[in-house]
């Protein structure tokens, strides 16, 4: 599904935050990224989501080689693709229900179609009373929520969370890492990226282990 | 191009969302506004849409009347052809104009043979002389006006000659060298026109080419986050050029209305600014009846749409240009 073949960055002319990557991400897997803080983790997410380039080396996203897709294509591969921002990037203009909407209207999707599923999902993720609510009312928690619904509602292949419980009580952490579980069981591969320990052992997953630009697999 | 290709993509166009961006902002459904239309383009751009599109009605228009009264001119004179006798070493000029009027009558293909008299030919001159008792001392040619059956033209050719040979100093003018004129005249007007048009459709895309630019620097963390969730670059287009065809649209409709009610009140305001008969009479030489009739109110609306098409192709490819610039 995902492959990275001695991958190296560095930013203009710095030093090199990531340095000869490999690994590889199967159909239907679940890893945890994790690292000291500053180590490279959302720099990974963003090279696996083909929104930067890297300075040396291959990836392979779903077969094809991210550094000679085009556009239409990459547009095409992110569909297949959630994930999950730090910042959460929720749209302040439209609700909270619209928002979390999104994906499946840039799929091209009757609203008739999805209506009932995203209000559904919603309630899931605890956020039934703020369907209508703008993000500048949501809570950080409530925030993280939308953005996780929104990168779930496709039902995509990969699941890409840069911290998705950083601003969660406990219980709802819980409740978003089942989430998780669930999407994993359905068949889709999930990547998610956290310094967060407790959360890493309530569930027997690989993880890769940032440390010095380099990647271990433990 | 590929037809199934294209009728496809006819079929799968999300038209129901485009036609929606004609509306204002307060009537449209909140779920169509990816791209708010409040961050897409001010007041002021639809001021300076409406006025281009003023302009170019009232080109268009102008050229139409131009072209219309040019044609009736022609009509006119391509009608009628004119005898001229020369005044001088005539001793009876009266009896020559009788002579030559029977003579025109008898030839196939004349309806109707009008000898002008002095005082007519006189006073033809009069716009240029004034009015003169001089006039009638001067040796002024007299006119035949003859009329022809335009389903059956006489052969105007043989009759000039046979003038020629049968009586001395009488002419004749098929009005062919003021047809040229009047054509050359039309074809300059509607040249000028084009030309007027051709700067009107270019500033109008300085105008939005640069409003796109904007509205996408505006709206750049939407844009990244459509990128995200997978949006193409054809629907991340559609979502700014819908809001650039209800612009249009609404700022075309504005300008050709404006250019409707300039045309409706022309006849009205040249008569209020002091324009007396001579003035009307010229403009009337110009531009026909001075009204559009209703080809040139469809012109009107014809330019609404160019304009509106204007604003969404260009708006469109302003859109993909912007985004091939940050892939």
């Amino acid at each position: 599904m995902i492959r990275f073949e001695n991958v190296g960055l560095r930013y203009g002319s710095g030093p090199e935050i990531l340095r000869d990557v490999n690994f590889h991400v199967l159909p239907g897997s679940f890893h945890f990224l994790t690292g000291p803080s500053g180590a490279g983790k959302t720099t990974l997410l963003r090279l696996l989501f083909m929104s930067i380039r890297p300075t040396r080396g291959l990836i392979f996203v779903f077969g094809e080689n991210a550094l000679e897709i085009t556009a239409a294509g990459r547009a095409e591969l992110r569909r297949r693709i959630g994930i999950v921002f730090q910042d959460f990037r929720l749209l302040d203009h439209l609700t909270t229900w619209e928002n979390v909407a999104l994906p499946l209207r840039v799929m091209g999707k009757a609203e008739a179609d999805y209506r009932d599923d995203v209000t559904d999902l919603l309630r899931w993720v605890g956020l039934g009373d703020r369907v209508d609510a703008y993000p500048e009312v949501l809570s950080g928690g409530e925030k993280q929520r939308a953005a996780i619904a929104r990168a779930v509602i496709g039902r995509p292949e990969l699941l890409l969370a840069d911290e998705p419980t950083g601003n969660v009580d406990p219980v709802i952490a819980d409740r978003l890492l089942r989430l998780f579980v669930e999407l994993n069981r359905l068949g889709t591969s999930v990547i998610i990226a956290t310094h967060d320990y407790a959360l890493m052992d309530r569930l027997d997953a690989p993880r890769l282990v940032l440390h010095e630009g380099h990647l271990e697999v433990r | 191009m590929n037809p199934p290709r294209f009728i496809a993509g006819i079929r799968d166009y999300p038209w129901r969302s485009l036609l929606a961006g004609l509306l204002p902002a307060r009537f449209q459904a909140k779920t169509a506004q990816i791209v708010p239309s409040a961050s897409i383009a001010g007041n002021a751009l639809t001021v300076v849409i409406a006025i281009m599109s003023f302009l170019a009605c009232l080109t268009a228009g102008a050229v139409y009347m131009v072209n219309q009264s040019a044609q009736a001119w022609v009509n006119g004179i391509a009608s009628e052809i004119t005898v001229e006798l020369d005044p001088v070493n005539t001793a009876d000029i009266e009896k020559k104009m009788t002579l030559v009027s029977l003579f025109l009558a008898k030839q196939a293909g004349i309806t109707r043979v009008k000898p002008l008299t002095a005082e007519d030919s006189a006073k033809l001159l009069e716009p240029w002389l004034g009015k003169s008792d001089a006039l009638s001392a001067l040796p002024i040619p007299r006119l035949i006006a003859v009329e022809i059956d335009r389903s059956n033209p006489p052969d105007i050719k043989t009759i000039s000659e046979a003038l020629t040979q049968n009586f001395e100093g009488v002419t004749l003018d098929d009005h062919r060298r003021w047809q040229a004129e009047i054509r050359t005249l039309t074809r300059s007007a509607a040249l000028g026109g084009l030309a007027v048009l051709a700067l009107v459709a270019a500033a109008t895309i300085a105008v939005i080419v640069s409003a796109t630019r904007s509205a996408m620097a505006s709206n750049r963390e939407i844009i990244e986050v459509l990128h995200y969730v997978g949006a193409n670059e054809r629907f991340i287009s559609r979502e700014f050029e819908r809001h650039f065809l209800g612009l249009g649209v609404r700022a075309g409709l504005v300008g050709a209305v404006a250019a409707a009610i300039t045309f409706l009140l022309l006849p009205v305001v040249t008569h209020a600014l002091g324009g007396g008969s001579l003035t009307a009479t010229e403009m009337s030489r110009l531009v026909g009846s001075g009204e559009l009739d209703l080809p040139g109110y469809l012109l009107c609306v014809l330019v609404v749409f160019v304009v509106a098409s204007l604003c969404t192709l260009t708006s469109r490819f302003g859109v993909i240009r912007v985004l091939k610039s940050y892939a």
